[in-house]
C-alpha cells in the first residue's frame, strides 16, 4: 500500500551507521564513493588460498563504540565487532536512548551465514564448536541486549540481498504498528572459506595482476566480483513520531519490492521478468512512476550473466525512462559486501541524494552492449536526486528493490 | 504509540501443514525419493547438493502441498520463509577439516549457496516455482520464534497469495567425529505451514496472530505456554488443527510478543491434514 509523500505513517531514516572498505562514517563513505576511490587492495593470502596474490576490499579498522557497554569490544569476534559498531552508531545517531520504550524498538539483522562464519572463526582459532555445537544465543539477540532493544529481534537472510530484506521486514513492522522504531541493516566479513567457495564457483574476478581494476561492473571485460566486508545499519521510525521527538530525518524508505526468480539455486536468471517485477513493486509501493526516479544504484557485481540480466530488468521496469536514468554500481569502488551490500548501497543512495551527485562506476572502460543504460563511468555526475532506487539480488533467486526518497 | 497489548490487525489463516521426521541415515535416500501423490515433481536431482535440513524441509512442503484444500492453488503466487536451527553444520565441519588439510581447492562451490541461512527457503522457491519473496530467518536456537514472527508479519505485507513457513531442527544435534562425519543417527524434523491473509468468509478457520504485551510488563503478562522446541510446537499444532483437543495455543517469543494459534471448536476443518513421521528404521 503506497504511503503518501510526507505522510505521518511514512518510514523515515533517523539514524545511520556504516563500516566499510571506503570509510566508517557517512561523510567519509560519500566522499570516497563520489571520488571513485577504490577500497580494493591486495590482502594477505589466507592459508590455502588459490592465488599467490589475493585481493579483496577489507575494512581497515572497526571503530569501537563509546560507552561502558562496549568496554569488552576488543574481545568480540570480528563478525560481532563489524555488526555492533555501525549498529551502535545508528542508535546513537538517532538519539533513541530514553526517547522510545525499549520493548517498542525492534531489530532486524541481515546476515547470510552467521553460523558458518562463527564456526569458521572458532575453528581457525583452534576451537571445536562446529564439531561440538552449543546452543548459543545468536548475534541479533546479543546486539539487542547490548543496545538496550527489547522488542522483536530477528535475523534474516537472502544471500547478497540479506540486509535489504532486513530493511523491508523492519519497515513492515513499523507499518503494522508492531514497533515504534526499528534498527535494521546487516554486515558481513571476509572469510577464507567463502572466498575459496566463490573462487571455485568462478564468481570472483581473477584479475590478480591489477586488483584496482578487478571490480568492473557492466564492463565488457568483467570477469567476476571482488569480495568485500562491512555494511550498514539504519534506525527506521514513522515520520510522525520522529518529528514529535525532534529527530533528524536522513531520508525516507519509501518503497520496497521483493520477488523470486524460482530459477536456480546458484546461477543468475537471464530472464529479467521477476527482477523487473521487484523494481515495479517497489515503485508502486512508493507511489512513484518510473520517470520520477532520478538514480538507480545497481546490484551489478561484475559477473558476466548477472550484470546483463540486471540491465535487462532495469530496461523492462523503467521502459523509456531508462534512456535518461543515471545508473551506477558502487561495487566498482567498494567491492561486494555480500550480506551487507544492500544496506551499504542504501547509504550510497542517501549520499547521492544529499550531495546531488551520482556516484560513478569506476573501471567501466568499455560498456558491454548487453548492458546498455545511462551509465556514469569513471567520474561522478552532478545531478539532482530526490528519489533513488537500489537493486539487490542474491543466490536462490532473491530479488529486492528499495526506493529511497529525499527527506521532505 | 499503540495501545497495548497489540494484536495483529488480521492475523493469517492456516491453509495446510505437515510434519515430517527423518533419521539422518535415511536422508540420503530421500533425495531421490518419489514425491507424495498430489505434489508437483521436482527438477531432476534437485536435492543432490542440498543440506539435510533442506531435504527434509522440502519434503514437508511437498506433503503439505499435497494436502492443500484447493489443489488448483497457484504456488507461483506464494513466498517462502525457511527457519532452520543450526543448518549446514555437517557440511560445514567437513569443509573446514578438508580445507585445513588440502587448502581452498577442497572447498565445494556448493557450500555457500546450499548451507547458508537462505538455502532452505530458496530451495522451496526454486523447486516449486514460488515467485514471492524467499528468505531465511534466524538459523539459531530461536528459529521457532523468529520464523513464526517473520511469517505472520509478512503474510499481509508481502502482497502474495500466501507465505510458506518451513521450520527445521535436529531432535539432537548430530555427533561428529574429527573429520566431521556423523556418528549418531538423530531425527531431522520439519514443519511446513501454508499461511495466507485472512478473508471475510474465513470464520472458523485456524488462525495465527501476533500479540504484543504491555511493554512495561514484558513477557510475564502472557498466560500462554512457552515452547522451546519444534517438537512441542508440532504437537500443539496437531492438537489444535487435527484432533480438536485444543482450541488455542500460544508460543511466547523471547521478546514481548506471542504467536497465538486459534482453532475455534466449531471450525470446519478444510481437509484431513497430515502429521506424518517418516518411518523410523528398525533397530538391528
Amino acid at each position: 500500500m503506497p504511503v503518501a509523500h510526507g505522510s505521518g505513517s511514512a518510514s523515515v531514516i533517523t539514524g545511520l551507521g556504516v563500516v566499510s572498505p571506503v570509510g566508517n562514517s557517512f561523510t567519509e563513505v560519500a566522499d570516497n564513493l563520489l571520488a571513485g576511490r577504490s577500497g580494493v587492495r591486495e590482502v594477505a593470502a589466507a592459508v590455502g588460498a588459490r592465488e599467490g596474490r589475493q585481493f579483496a576490499a577489507p575494512v581497515v579498522s572497526i571503530p569501537q563504540p563509546t560507552g561502558s557497554r562496549f568496554a569488552d569490544f576488543a574481545t568480540l569476534t570480528r563478525l560481532e565487532q563489524i555488526c555492533l559498531s555501525p549498529a551502535a552508531a545508528a542508535v546513537t545517531d538517532a538519539g533513541l536512548s530514553g526517547t522510545v520504550v525499549p520493548a517498542r524498538i525492534g531489530i532486524v539483522l541481515g546476515l547470510g551465514a552467521e553460523q558458518l562464519k562463527a564456526w569458521e572463526l572458532d575453528f581457525l582459532g583452534g576451537g571445536r564448536a562446529v564439531l561440538e555445537p552449543r546452543r548459543d544465543e545468536t548475534l541479533v539477540h546479543r546486539l539487542a541486549r547490548r543496545l538496550g532493544i527489547a522488542g522483536p529481534a530477528v535475523a534474516v537472510a537472502a544471500a547478497c540481498a540479506s540486509s535489504g530484506y532486513a530493511l523491508a521486514l523492519g519497515r513492515s513492522w513499523l507499518a503494522a504498528g508492531q514497533v515504534d522504531a526499528c534498527l535494521v541493516g546487516g554486515c558481513d566479513i571476509l572469510s577464507p572459506t567463502a572466498i575459496a567457495a566463490f573462487y571455485n564457483l568462478r564468481a570472483l574476478s581473477r584479475r590478480s595482476d591489477d586488483p584496482h581494476k578487478a571490480s568492473r561492473p557492466f564492463d565488457r571485460d568483467r570477469d567476476g566480483f571482488v569480495m568485500a566486508e562491512g555494511g550498514g545499519f539504519f534506525v527506521l521510525e514513522r515520520r510522525d513520531s520522529a518529528e514529535r521527538r525532534g529527530a533528524r530525518i536522513h531520508g525516507e524508505l519509501a518503497g520496497v519490492g521483493m520477488s523470486s526468480d524460482a530459477h536456480h539455486m546458484v546461477a543468475p536468471c537471464s530472464d529479467p521478468t521477476q527482477a523487473a517485477r521487484a523494481i515495479g513493486l517497489a515503485l508502486a509501493d512508493a507511489g512513484v512512476e518510473p520517470a520520477d526516479v532520478d538514480y538507480v544504484n545497481a546490484h551489478a557485481a561484475g559477473t558476466p550473466v548477472g550484470d546483463a540480466a540486471e540491465a535487462s530488468a532495469i530496461r523492462l521496469a523503467f521502459g523509456k525512462a531508462a534512456d535518461r536514468l543515471p545508473v551506477s554500481s558502487t561495487k566498482s569502488v567498494s567491492g561486494h559486501l555480500v550480506s551487507g551490500a544492500a544496506a551499504f548501497e542504501a547509504v550510497a543512495c542517501l549520499a547521492a541524494i544529499q550531495r546531488e551527485t551520482v556516484p560513478p562506476t569506476v573501471n567501466l572502460d568499455t560498456i558491454d552492449p548487453a548492458c546498455a543504460l545511462d551509465h556514469v563511468p569513471h567520474v561522478a555526475r552532478p545531478h539532482r536526486v530526490s528519489i533513488a532506487a537500489s537493486n539487490s539480488f542474491g543466490f536462490g533467486g532473491a530479488n529486492l528493490c528499495l526506493v529511497i526518497r529525499k527527506a521532505a | 504509540m499503540h495501545t497495548v497489548p497489540f494484536e495483529s490487525a488480521t492475523g493469517c489463516v492456516l491453509e495446510s501443514h505437515s510434519i515430517v521426521e527423518v533419521p539422518l541415515a535415511e536422508i540420503q535416500g530421500l533425495r531421490d525419493a518419489p514425491v507424495p501423490a498430489g505434489a508437483p515433481a521436482l527438477p531432476p536431482r534437485f536435492l543432490r547438493h542440498c543440506d539435510e535440513h533442506t531435504v527434509v524441509g522440502v519434503r514437508a512442503v511437498l506433503e503439505a502441498v499435497a494436502a492443500l484444500p484447493d489443489p488448483a492453488r497457484r504456488l507461483d503466487r506464494y513466498g517462502v520463509i525457511g527457519a532452520p536451527r543450526l543448518a549446514g553444520r555437517i557440511t560445514g565441519a567437513q569443509t573446514l577439516v578438508r580445507a585445513a588439510e588440502a587448502g581452498g581447492i577442497a572447498v565445494s562451490p556448493h557450500v555457500v549457496p546450499q548451507c547458508s541461512l537462505h538455502a532452505l527457503a530458496s530451495a522451496v522457491s526454486v523447486a516449486l516455482g514460488m515467485n514471492g519473496p524467499n528468505l531465511g530467518a534466524s538459523g539459531g536456537p530461536e528459529a521457532l520464534s523468529e520464523g513464526l514472527y517473520t511469517a505472520v508479519s509478512l503474510v499481509d505485507a508481502s502482497g502474495c497469495d500466501g507465505m510458506w513457513l518451513v521450520l527445521t531442527e535436529w531432535d539432537e544435534e548430530p555427533a561428529l567425529d574429527a573429520a566431521g562425519r556423523p556418528t549418531s543417527d538423530p531425527l531431522c524434523r520439519a514443519v511446513a505451514l501454508a499461511l495466507r491473509p485472512r478473508e471475510a468468509d474465513d470464520e472458523g478457520a485456524v488462525t495465527f496472530t501476533i500479540r504484543h504485551a504491555d511493554p512495561t510488563v514484558h513477557r510475564e503478562s502472557f498466560m500462554g505456554s512457552a515452547a522451546y522446541g519444534l517438537a512441542d510446537f508440532a504437537c500443539a499444532l496437531g492438537m489444535c488443527v487435527d484432533g480438536g483437543a485444543m482450541t488455542s495455543w500460544s508460543h511466547v517469543c523471547p521478546w514481548a510478543a506471542e504467536i497465538r494459534i486459534l482453532a475455534p471448536a466449531t471450525a470446519a476443518q478444510p481437509k484431513r491434514l497430515r502429521d506424518r513421521a517418516w518411518p523410523r528404521r528398525e533397530a538391528a
